[in-house]
C-alpha cells in the first residue's frame, strides 16, 4: 500500500508540474511567435522564455525520482 | 574579450578636412562621435546626400534589373561628374525596368495563352459541334479543383433556367480544375450569362488582342502568337545581356564610390568645423592608438594635432563595443551575439561559453554514440562552410558539444544508451542508469560552480566601473553562497561536522553586512541564487530522460517479435532520441547560461563599434 502511494505521489510530483508547464508554455507561445512576426532577432529570447517554465517539471521530474529512491523503486 | 578603447581628438585646418577623413576612411579603425564642444555646429550635407542617395537609388536598382553580379572594390575609385552620373545611371534605370516591364508582360500572357491552349485542347475535338450552332453563344467557364459536385449543380441550375436548348460539357485540366463549356442558343443567352454572374462564376473570356471573341475560333491565332512568344523573350533576354556587360564595370564601380561617399558625408556630419578649423572625435582600439598617430603625422606633418582624451579604461561606459577572442573561442561569439552586445566596461561572457556550454551539452547528451554522430554532422557542416561565416562557427561549436558528448559518454559507459555493455564498455565514473543521486550532485555542484562564478564576475564588473560598494556586496553574496554549502554539507555529513558551527556563525555575521551594503534586495537576490543552482538538476534530469529513452529504443529490438521490424524501430527511435538529444541541450544549456549565469553579472546596451572605413556589404544596415 505503501509502495503503491509514492509511485502516485511520484507520477502526481511530476504530472501536476508538466500540466503547469504546459499551460505556461501555452501561453508563452503564442506571445513569442508574436512578437517574432515583428522582431524576429528575438528568437533566442523567445526560445528562453519559453523554456523557462520547464524548470517546474524537471524539478517535479527530481522529486519524483526521489520519492521512488525512498521508495526502493529505482536503483541508487 | 572586449578591445578596450581610447578616445581621440584630431584637429586642423579646416581646408584639410576633405584629405582627413579620406585618409581616416582608409585607415578603418576611427568609430567617429559627435566632438563635446559647444557653440559649434556640425557641417550638414543634406542636400548632396539626398543626390547621392537619389544615384545610388538609380545605381541599385539598374544593377538588380540588368542581373549584373556584384564586384570586388575597385583598387581607384576616381570622383565621378555629379550630373553625368545621374543621367548615365537614370537612363539605365529606365532602359532595365522597361526591359524588365515588356519581358514580365509576355511572361504574363505566356502564361495566360498556355491557360487557354489547355482550356482548347480539352475541347477540340467538339470545334465542329460549336460551330454547327451558328446562331448560338458558347460560355467558357474553369471550375476550381475538387468542385465535381458543382458541375451537376450549375447543369441542373442552366436546366432550369433556359430548358433543353443549353450543353454543357466538362473536362478535367491537368491543374485539377475543371474546364466547362456551355452551349445555348442566342435567345437563352442572357438567362445563362445571368446565372453565371449571379452563381459568381467567372468566365474566361477569348484573350485580349486575337481579334475573335469566340474562344475556340481564336485557337489558330492564339497558337501562332504562342509560337512568336520565346522569339521575342529572348531578343528582350539578349538586349539586357548586352545592356549589362556593356555598363556592368561602370555600375560597379559607381556603386562602391557613391556607398563609401554616403559614409563619409555621414561622418561629416559629426565633425565640427569653424572658419579656420575643424575637430573630429572618436573612439579606436588602443593596440591601434600609435599607428594612428604615426600615419596621420606622415601623411599631413604637424598642422593635424592629435590628443588622446584622458579618459579611465574601464568607466568610459559610451565607448564603443568590439569582440576579439582567441581562435579556440571566436566560434562562441554567434552565441554571445544572439544577445545584445554587453557596455563596454563589462565582461564578455564568449570564453565562459566556450567552456561551459559544450560541457552542459555532453554532460547531457554523454553518449559516445550519439558523439560520434554529432561529430560527423560538424564535420559534414565544416566542409561545406567558407571560413568566417555563421556555419563554419555552427559546425566547430557541434564539434565542442560532439567531442564532450563522447567524453562523458566514455566516463559513463554508455555507447547508444546501454548497448555499450553488450561490447564490453563500462562506466569509468559512474553509471547514469543507476546512481541518479551522485549524478543529480554533480549537476548541482556545477550549478554551485556556474553561479558562484557569475558572482564573482559581477563583483569584478562593478570594482571596475567604480561601484566599490555594489562589488564589495557581490563579493559576500558569492561568500553567503559557498558558505551556505559548505554549512548544508556538513548537515548532511558529507563534510565534518565540526566544520557547521563555524559557517553559520560567518554566514550570520555575513548576513547583515550583506543587507548593510545592498539593501533588502540583496536578500531576494541571495535566495534567487539558490534557486538558480537548484535549477542546475536539469542537468541531470534531461541526461536520465536521453538516457532511459535510449534503453527504450534498445529494448524495441527484442519486444517487437521480429528482429529485424525490432532493429528498425530501434533505429528509429534513437533518431528521435538524437534529434531531442540534440535540440534539450542546446536550448537548456543556453537557458542556463542565459538566464541563471549571465543573469549575475552580463550589462548589455554596448554600442557597436563601427569605425570609418570602406564601404563593405555588410555596412547596410
Amino acid at each position: 500500500m505503501e509502495t503503491a502511494l509514492l509511485a502516485i505521489g511520484a507520477g502526481l510530483a511530476v504530472g501536476i508540474p508538466a500540466l503547469a508547464t504546459a499551460w505556461a508554455q501555452g501561453r508563452i507561445g503564442p506571445a513569442a511567435a508574436a512578437s517574432l512576426a515583428e522582431k524576429p532577432e528575438l528568437s533566442t529570447t523567445a526560445i528562453i522564455l519559453i523554456a523557462i517554465p520547464e524548470t517546474m517539471v524537471i524539478l517535479g521530474f527530481v522529486v519524483a525520482v526521489m520519492i521512488l529512491l525512498r521508495s526502493g523503486g529505482a536503483g541508487g | 574579450m572586449i578591445v578596450s578603447m581610447s578616445r581621440v581628438r584630431v584637429a586642423g585646418p579646416a581646408g584639410q578636412l576633405e584629405r582627413v577623413l579620406a585618409f581616416v576612411q582608409d585607415l578603418g579603425v576611427l568609430h567617429l562621435v559627435r566632438p563635446e564642444i559647444p557653440r559649434a555646429e556640425p557641417l550638414r550635407h543634406d542636400g548632396m546626400t539626398r543626390h547621392c542617395r537619389r544615384l545610388l537609388d538609380d545605381v541599385e536598382a539598374a544593377i538588380t534589373l540588368l542581373g549584373i553580379a556584384p564586384t570586388a572594390p575597385p583598387k581607384h575609385l576616381p570622383e565621378p561628374s555629379a550630373v553625368a552620373s545621374a543621367r548615365f545611371a537614370r537612363r539605365l534605370r529606365r532602359k532595365a525596368a522597361k526591359l524588365a516591364k515588356q519581358r514580365a508582360a509576355l511572361e504574363d500572357q505566356k502564361v495566360m495563352l498556355l491557360r487557354y491552349r489547355e482550356f482548347f485542347s480539352a475541347f477540340e475535338s467538339l470545334i465542329g459541334h460549336e460551330l454547327a450552332w451558328p446562331d448560338g453563344k458558347a460560355f467558357y467557364v474553369v471550375l476550381r479543383a475538387g468542385a465535381a459536385a458543382a458541375v451537376t449543380e450549375l447543369r441542373a441550375a442552366i436546366a432550369k433556367a433556359v430548358g433543353e436548348e443549353v450543353e454543357l460539357l466538362d473536362r478535367p485540366l491537368s491543374s485539377g480544375e475543371i474546364a466547362v463549356l456551355i452551349l445555348v442558343s442566342n435567345a437563352a443567352a442572357p438567362k445563362v450569362a445571368k446565372l453565371l454572374a449571379d452563381s459568381r462564376v467567372q468566365e474566361l473570356p477569348a484573350p485580349a488582342g486575337l481579334g475573335e471573341t469566340n474562344l475556340l475560333r481564336a485557337m489558330p491565332a492564339l497558337k501562332a502568337r504562342l509560337a512568336e512568344l520565346p522569339k521575342e523573350l529572348a531578343a528582350i533576354d539578349a538586349e539586357r545581356k548586352a545592356l549589362a556587360d556593356t555598363n556592368a564595370a561602370e555600375l560597379n564601380r559607381l556603386r562602391w564610390w557613391l556607398h563609401d561617399k554616403l559614409l563619409v558625408l555621414e561622418a561629416r556630419a559629426r565633425v565640427h568645423t569653424g572658419q579656420h578649423l575643424f575637430v573630429l572625435e572618436g573612439w579606436l582600439p588602443e593596440t591601434q592608438k600609435e599607428r594612428f598617430v604615426e600615419q596621420l603625422a606622415r601623411a599631413f606633418g604637424p598642422e593635424i594635432v592629435v590628443e588622446f582624451l584622458g579618459l579611465e579604461r574601464w568607466k568610459a561606459t559610451n565607448a564603443p563595443v568590439t569582440l576579439t577572442n582567441p581562435p579556440l573561442f571566436k566560434p562562441f561569439e554567434i552565441v554571445t551575439r544572439m544577445l545584445p552586445l554587453p557596455r563596454y566596461g563589462s565582461i564578455d561572457p564568449t570564453p565562459f561559453l566556450a567552456i561551459f556550454f559544450p560541457a552542459f551539452f555532453g554532460l547531457m547528451l554523454a553518449d559516445l554514440g550519439y558523439g560520434v554522430v554529432l561529430g560527423g554532422v560538424a564535420v559534414l557542416l565544416r566542409v561545406k562552410s567558407k571560413p568566417g561565416t555563421t556555419l563554419r562557427s555552427v559546425s566547430f561549436i557541434a564539434g565542442a558539444c560532439a567531442l564532450f558528448s563522447a567524453l562523458f559518454g566514455v566516463l559513463f559507459g554508455e555507447l547508444f544508451g546501454t548497448l555499450g555493455h553488450a561490447v564490453g564498455m563500462h562506466p569509468l565514473w559512474f553509471n547514469r542508469e543507476e546512481a541518479i543521486v551522485p549524478f543529480l550532485a554533480l549537476s548541482v555542484s556545477l550549478g554551485v560552480v556556474h553561479v558562484s562564478l557569475g558572482l564573482v564576475l559581477a563583483a569584478i564588473t562593478a570594482w571596475r566601473r567604480g561601484h566599490t560598494r555594489e562589488a564589495v556586496g557581490r563579493s559576500v553574496a558569492t561568500l553567503m553562497v559557498l558558505l551556505t554549502v559548505v554549512a548544508l554539507l556538513a548537515a548532511f555529513k558529507l563534510l565534518p561536522g565540526a566544520l557547521l558551527t563555524p559557517t553559520v556563525i560567518a554566514l550570520l555575521v555575513a548576513f547583515p553586512i550583506l543587507i548593510a551594503l545592498e539593501g533588502i534586495v540583496a536578500l531576494i537576490e541571495l535566495l534567487s541564487s539558490f534557486g538558480h543552482i537548484l535549477s542546475y538538476a536539469r542537468i541531470m534530469a534531461l541526461g536520465t530522460a536521453s538516457l532511459m529513452l535510449a534503453v527504450v529504443a534498445n529494448k524495441m529490438v527484442g519486444a517487437m517479435g521480429s528482429v529485424v521490424v525490432g532493429v528498425v524501430f530501434a533505429l528509429l527511435f534513437h533518431l528521435v532520441n538524437f534529434a531531442i538529444g540534440i535540440f534539450s541541450p542546446t536550448i537548456h544549456a543556453l537557458r542556463l547560461h542565459s538566464v541563471e549565469f549571465l543573469g549575475k553579472f552580463f550589462s548589455p546596451g554596448g554600442a557597436e563599434y563601427r569605425p570609418l572605413s570602406h564601404w563593405q556589404p555588410q555596412h547596410e544596415r
